[in-house]
């Protein structure tokens, strides 16, 4: 899979026009982890309020014109990682045995358990593909840097997203090198090549890491990056954050009374 | 302006694995000098270059820039007054888009807003690119030139007063180099140019230093070595084309070289 790895746009629909696009990025960081926090932390079990939050996030995305399809095909994609572990959760002891065979048995516990972190993980999948669709990464970096994330880890990201491509690119590159070689042979001996790639990709970001920290320090870098000043949120952000608190008060409010 | 920016005595360096790089170098470089540094791979003139912005601090002997001698006390100082274009633009543009990516040496000497933009802008125009268009690209998708060109910008937003090149011409295109050499011949501020390029060297420096397995064996104008084409070879180097190549019309031959058809015609009477 890594071989086939092309150029990727993460934020397709960040050049949309709407209400959400309107914000500033800290205040969409903001809303997408007040939400997710929201999902993630309510008891198992509790499916009016994941309705009350389901309903809210399909608004949000329907606002937001993002691109259904791309939107979907992620979920899909990272579904089959979350999925490996939502498979264990299946098996858990306590309440009814709803079925068993041998020693394998399902319980009405572990059909609760299961249903309620997958519901979670939809939700929270969907508003953090949402937020990296319609955000772009600088933008985001920018919105994390407000909310006064350490500039130091931001930097970290900023340089992975600006040098993830230059490493696929050299992988690529000696792959087709390989390639133009006539690399063949049985698969022991590919994965032993692809394996060696790996070696000299490791060695060459090694070096290319010292270089261009020393570009860095040419150009007076000091330890810490440099922070602009950032445009604070207008109304429009209050409002949006103030919706959002509302919607996650009310989903718990819902087995209050 | 500093009347002489660079002055250095007596450098010498080895790398931890015993490699000399550079032994007892002596080179003083004047306000507004455009000079080439030329040697073979591995000939010292990247580490000499790294000498010059602190990156690397001299182990033997002293290098001087303006009034700061190179030592870990003045790098804040040495790096302001020295600008320095890696080979690799890669290597160099490490923000996620052309902005902030020029935007970064001033940041760091602390500008902020108004005199910020107003730099980053200036940087731009010097290399006739248009800031409205580049600003909000992705440094990756650019192409080699215009990736070299925001390079470049990226060090002169810092307002050196000297500039140094590591093989600026490497991987351009031919207009990209004619480009560059248009932009470095307009920059008026002191350049050091470690280059390959011979025609470049030719026609853009005035004076030379050839850099030999650590030591500068030649320094002085850029005609005189070019012209010598067994010194040039005895230092793994070799003539600029130009030198070598059959003129194909009569026209682009020197003048001083070949008389002219007045001269010729003048002598057969």
């Amino acid at each position: 899979m890594l071989l086939h790895i092309n150029a990727f746009h993460l934020d397709i629909d960040s050049k949309q026009f709407s209400f959400w696009h309107f914000l500033a990025p800290k205040t969409r960081v903001l809303c997408t982890l007040l939400l997710v926090f929201a999902i993630a932390l309510t008891p198992n079990g509790r499916w009016w309020t994941w309705g009350i939050y389901g309903i809210g996030v399909l608004c949000l995305v329907l606002l937001s014109k993002v691109t259904l399809p791309v939107l979907f095909k992620r979920i899909a994609v990272e579904f089959a990682f979350v999925a490996v572990i939502l498979f264990g959760t299946l098996f858990r002891s306590g309440g009814e045995i709803v079925w068993s065979w041998g020693i394998i048995k399902i319980t009405s516990e572990g059909l609760t358990v299961l249903g309620s972190v997958t519901i979670k993980a939809l939700l929270s999948l969907l508003m953090l593909n949402l937020l990296t669709l319609t955000t772009s990464v600088p933008a985001l970096l920018n919105g994390l840097i407000a909310l006064k994330m350490p500039p130091l880890l931001v930097a970290i990201l900023a340089s992975m997203y600006r040098y993830i491509s230059v490493l696929i690119g050299e992988f690529n590159a000696m792959r087709r090198a390989a390639a133009s070689r006539n690399l063949t042979g049985n698969s022991g001996w590919q994965r032993q090549v692809i394996g060696n790639m790996i070696g000299a990709l490791f060695i060459r970001t090694y070096e290319r890491g010292d270089r261009v920290y020393q570009a860095m320090l040419a150009r007076g870098y000091q330890g810490v990056p440099p922070v602009s000043e950032l445009p604070s949120g207008g109304k429009r952000d209050i409002v949006a954050l103030t919706l959002t608190l509302i919607l996650a008060l009310l989903g718990q409010a819902i087995y209050l009374v | 302006m500093h009347h002489n920016p660079i002055f250095i005595e007596n450098l010498s360096y080895s790398y931890p694995d015993g490699t000399q790089a550079l032994k007892n170098i002596n080179l003083t470089i004047k306000a507004n000098e455009r000079v080439a540094l030329i040697g073979a791979n591995g000939s010292g003139k990247s580490t000499l270059q790294l000498h010059l912005n602190g990156i690397i601090l001299p182990q033997e002997g002293q290098v001087r820039i303006g009034e700061w001698i190179v030592n870990a006390e003045n790098l804040r100082e040495v790096r302001n007054f020295v600008g320095l274009v890696f080979q690799n633009p890669d290597n160099q543009l490490f923000m996620p888009t052309v902005w902030e990516d020029v935007a970064f040496g001033p940041m760091n000497q602390g500008l902020r807003d108004r005199e910020l933009t107003e730099r980053v802008r200036k940087a731009m125009a010097a290399v006739s690119m248009d800031l409205e268009y580049y600003g909000k690209r992705n440094t990756e998708n650019l192409s080699g030139g215009e990736k070299k060109r925001i390079a470049i910008a990226g060090v002169l937003a810092m307002n050196p007063q000297v500039l140094v090149l590591d093989e600026p011409s490497a991987q351009l295109d031919p207009r990209s180099r004619r480009e560059l050499i248009t932009l470095l011949k307009g920059l008026s501020i002191t350049q050091l140019i470690a280059t390959h390029d011979l025609d470049l060297a030719l026609e853009i420096c005035d004076r030379t230093v050839v850099l030999s397995q650590g030591e500068v064996v030649f320094d002085g104008k850029t005609e005189q070595v070019m012209s010598n084409t067994d010194f040039l070879i005895q230092h793994s180097l070799e003539a600029p084309l130009c030198y070598s190549r059959p003129y194909c019309l009569l026209g682009d031959a020197p003048k001083k070289v070949i008389p002219t058809l007045q001269e010729l015609t003048h002598h057969q009477h």
